[in-house]
């Protein structure tokens, strides 16, 4: 089950790729490709009202 | 015999059962890759455990240990079947709850069965089979692209006995299989479920999927009792009316098939130092995989050498990815003493550091 989602920015550039963090705290990197079934589980978690954490690369 | 004159069925003495001429639609259907590991404790959700290309599907019922067992039919030349051990019991199901396995077919892998056309083509199911219960259990292929389904069952006659099953399917001559890398078909193996996947009318024709048809046939309630178990090997989906026999392939070709869904990375990868303490892992992906993969950390610490043979090990393993199709940059942060632009290769890790995962 799916914890925490994440937007992944490099050089303040949105890399197209998530973290998915796990409740059992397992991390999977998921890219941004609706053929990726993570990332189908991504779009699902958040059609279910949770919200990707997104610090628009201010890291 | 000039090439053009091989028959499509091979070149062995009894050609409609014999040589490798990748016949069989299941991969991995011996059961011999599996590159997450051997054996996964404690399952209660959906997920790719041991054995490569099938996936354990489960809501609320029971707890289970998906293995890969050296329990095999005797005399057929198997050396691996995927196990399912229910480790705590739930013999009264909620009508939503379900548990089964999936095995995807890619959908340009179909395009010879000629669906959607009045030419569409027959299709064998054959496995091996064993339980400690006896009783039938329900088979379906759902085709992805057309929403359809098609249904069938198996009897499983005596307990503790490994038996093979054979299964026909018609061809769909009105939904046409889109020829691409999305799901062609969805094999099912049910092995328990609530009320909602039973209780409707299956039918060996293809339909509208109704969930009542999905488990309609099933007798056995695997999950009603700790220790129960079944095994699986020898899947092999073909066309025509008839099983063949098993087409067995060598271990590199089922790995390299196996590896277009997932792959493990480990040593041999070059990383390039970005600070004293961090670094970037290339990953170039030699072949394509289906899609643009995931990629899970596994272990927690890395290990790399310089050219001086000198050792670096970061304590936390992979912390970014940046993913495409053809490769990827790993970030990795808590080395100490690297040098700043310099190339570094993983090295003498216990395990592989990460999978990566384009499975259906």
């Amino acid at each position: 089950m799916i914890q925490t989602v994440e937007k992944l920015y490099e050089n303040s550039q949105f890399t197209n790729t998530y973290k998915i963090v796990y409740t059992d705290n397992s991390e999977v990197f998921v890219p941004h490709d609706t053929a990726n079934r993570h990332y189908q589980e991504i779009l699902e978690w958040v059609a279910e009202g949770n919200t990707i954490t997104d610090n628009g690369g201010g890291e | 015999m000039a090439l053009s004159t091989i028959p499509f069925s091979g070149l062995g003495a009894d050609a409609s059962n014999q040589g490798v001429n990748f016949r069989n639609l299941i991969i991995n259907g011996d059961m011999s890759i599996a590159q997450r590991g051997t054996s996964s404790t404690g399952i209660t959700s959906n997920g790719y455990y041991t054995v490569d290309r099938f996936q354990t599907i489960i809501s609320s019922l029971g707890t289970w240990t998906n293995s890969q067992s050296t329990d095999v039919p005797t005399g057929q030349g198997f050396s691996n079947s995927l196990k399912m051990e229910c480790t705590t019991a739930d013999a009264s199901p909620s009508a939503g709850d379900n548990l089964l396995l999936y095995h995807y077919v890619e959908a340009q892998n179909c395009q010879h069965l000629k669906f959607g056309t009045s030419n569409a083509e027959s299709l064998t199911l054959s496995f091996w089979v064993k339980s400690n219960k006896t009783g039938t259990l329900t088979q379906n292929i759902r085709q992805i692209d057309g929403g359809k389904f098609i249904n069938n069952s198996y009897t499983i006659n005596s307990a503790n006995t490994w038996e093979k099953k054979t299964l026909n399917f018609v061809g769909n001559t009105a939904d046409v299989i889109d020829n691409d890398n999305g799901a062609g078909f969805q094999i099912e193996w049910w092995l328990d479920s609530g009320s909602n996947f039973r209780g409707g009318t299956p039918s060996s024709s293809w339909h509208t999927q109704n969930n009542l048809d999905r488990n309609a046939d099933g007798t056995i309630s695997l999950a009603d009792t700790v220790g129960n178990t079944w095994y699986i090997t020898g899947v092999q989906l073909e066309v025509g009316t008839s099983a063949s026999d098993f087409e067995f392939l060598p271990y590199d070709v089922n790995l390299q098939r196996c590896e277009r869904y997932t792959r493990r990375l480990g040593d041999g990868l070059w990383g390039k130092a970005s600070s004293t303490t961090n670094m970037i892992i290339q990953c170039p992906f030699f072949s394509p995989m289906r899609a643009t993969p995931s990629i899970s950390a596994i272990t927690s610490a890395i290990k790399t050498s310089d050219v001086t043979a000198a050792d670096y090990t970061s304590s936390t393993g992979i912390t970014s990815a940046n993913i495409n199709a053809y490769g990827a940059r790993l970030g990795c942060i808590n080395f100490s003493g690297l040098t700043s632009a310099n190339m570094y290769i993983l090295y003498d890790n216990s395990s592989y550091i990460a999978l990566i995962d384009a499975e259906l």
